[in-house]
């Protein structure tokens, strides 16, 4: 598909414009994340934001790379039934070989160097005020070294998942345009793993399994988060469906504006389930809503009409607000960043829409459907057990966890010795019952 | 009972695989890689019942 793209000057200048606006859903996630998390954490949550933004850059462009390359670039390929399976990219390290210009290839390398930031900062909300700032940076290096950068070889590297139309006739092969499944379904399902490891928040759930409701600390980061989030999202999709889906610069009108409503349509949801569910709008959910529906919005914004993505958009919303609900009540499971519903389950049901709606709006791709739900159940069937066995061993390796006077005390003052708000130092473990 | 879900999980992925490989027909195959995804979902619970447990042991 890239062949026939034009890339000319112009085509790279715009390319390269978008990917330069990726580090604002960067600095709108870490605030979103900082928002949702205790007072007494806030300044370990930027602290360990901008770290895993540097560990995730460095381990990428070092070796993470190389693993991905991109498609029509060396790798390795099974045959298997007689059909080539290309399962990992054999490039250099430290991104020797690679002529840094302004080819789609280096241009490649740069985008991801921020977003496998995004994909490793996603646990950091879901596990917000008790994970260890090493054992995050251990966890990021590990991401952004083996787990991103393998999902991202068979997505857009040229891997076994985007010629599933070539070789097995199904449609176009997974499409994932702006990292629905990429960078997000990874991050969340790598979030669901690190909370099954670490487990819920001292004081989250009583002895009878009821939850307490423990608000974020500033619910003005996380809008204002959100907004952030929002710019650096609509270059994130320009740039992916630039370069991996084959859109010409025309066709980033309707990527901007598919992407926007399909993240008005979602909060919107979500404000309106909170209305009906708890008798006001919950301004966290429906940040997570407005989030989720930026997520959903990058399996194939430049591939369905504005009417779908609304559509997606309002499903999202749905999903968003009662997977909050089902996840903290009935699982237990104490994610106060939300990424499991707004990154995992919106993107997997990103993916699961760009099947079903971007092959009509193709002209009909028979076999789409098919390839995406592939695509998910290698996300839950392989990159699930992969990351949680590889936190796991890590885990025992660095411990995740740090100890309960430490969690007591706040992983401000337990790790960096000094708070993000010294002149307003309160404690409150009183949490009121939801 | 969560290294069954975990194993269930990878069983799952595997029958998807395999359905790619070793049927051609549209709907065979997609009856395989529903069912394959059907296995993801019970490894995914199983996981999820494993977990409530120790936390409620917690």
């Amino acid at each position: 598909m890239l062949q026939s793209l034009f890339w000319s000057e112009i085509s790279a200048a715009i390319c390269l414009l978008s990917i330069l606006l990726v580090p604002l859903a960067v600095a709108g996630l870490a605030l979103t994340n900082n928002g949702l998390g205790k007072t007494r954490s806030a300044a370990h949550a930027m602290l360990a934001s901008m770290c895993v933004v540097a560990v995730a850059a460095l381990v990428y462009i070092a070796i993470g790379f190389s693993w991905e390359g991109f498609a029509g670039r060396s790798a390795h390929v099974a045959i298997i039934g007689g059909k080539p399976w290309d399962w990992i990219a054999a490039q250099p390290f430290f991104l020797r070989g690679l002529e840094l210009n302004n080819s789609p290839a280096s241009l490649a390398a740069l985008l991801q160097m921020f977003t496998v930031g995004i994909a490793a900062m996603i646990p950091l909300g879901a596990v917000a005020d008790r994970w260890r700032l090493g054992a995050i940076c251990a966890s990021t290096a590990v991401m952004s070294g083996w787990t991103y950068p393998l999902f991202a070889h068979w997505v857009w590297g040229g891997g076994w998942l985007s010629q599933l139309g070539a070789i097995y006739g199904l449609g176009h092969g997974f499409i994932d345009t702006g990292g629905a499944g990429t960078i997000h379904a990874v991050g969340g399902l790598t979030a669901l793993a690190v909370v099954w490891i670490i487990g819920p928040r001292s004081g989250k759930y009583s002895d009878d399994g009821m939850p307490a409701g423990i608000p974020g600390h500033n619910l003005v980061h996380v809008v204002f988060g959100c907004i952030l989030a929002w710019v650096g999202w609509i270059g994130l999709n320009n740039a992916g469906a630039m370069l991996f889906g084959g859109t010409p610069p025309a066709g980033l009108v309707l990527v901007g504006i598919n992407t926007t409503l399909c993240a008005a349509g979602s909060a919107l949801v979500a404000v309106i389930v909170t209305k009906i569910r708890f008798g006001r709008p919950d301004a966290s959910i429906s940040a997570n809503g407005w989030m989720g529906g930026l997520v959903a919005s990058s399996a194939a914004t430049a591939l369905i009409s504005p009417a779908v993505a609304i559509m997606i958009g309002l499903v999202t919303g749905i999903l968003v607000a009662l997977s909050v609900e089902c996840l903290e009540m009935y699982l237990r499971l104490d994610d106060p960043g939300g990424a499991v519903p707004s990154h995992a389950v919106a993107g997997l049901w990103g993916l699961l829409a760009a099947g079903i709606f971007a092959s009509i709006r193709t002209g009909g791709a028979p076999g789409q459907w098919l390839a995406q739900l592939i695509g998910i159940a290698t996300l839950i069937g392989f990159v699930l057990p992969m990351t949680y066995g590889l936190n796991w061993v890590l885990n025992r390796l660095i411990p995740y966890r740090v100890d309960s006077g430490g969690e007591r005390q706040g992983m401000d003052l337990h790790e960096l010795g000094a708070g993000a708000y010294p002149e307003f130092m309160v404690h409150s473990d009183d949490f009121i019952q939801r | 009972m969560k290294p069954i879900g975990f194993l269930l999980l990878l069983a799952g992925w595997f029958l998807t695989l395999a359905a790619l490989e070793m049927l051609s027909a549209v709907t065979p195959r997609s009856i395989f890689v529903l069912a394959g995804v059907a296995i993801e979902i019970l490894g995914l619970a199983l996981v999820f019942r494993a977990n409530l447990q120790t936390e409620a042991k917690d």
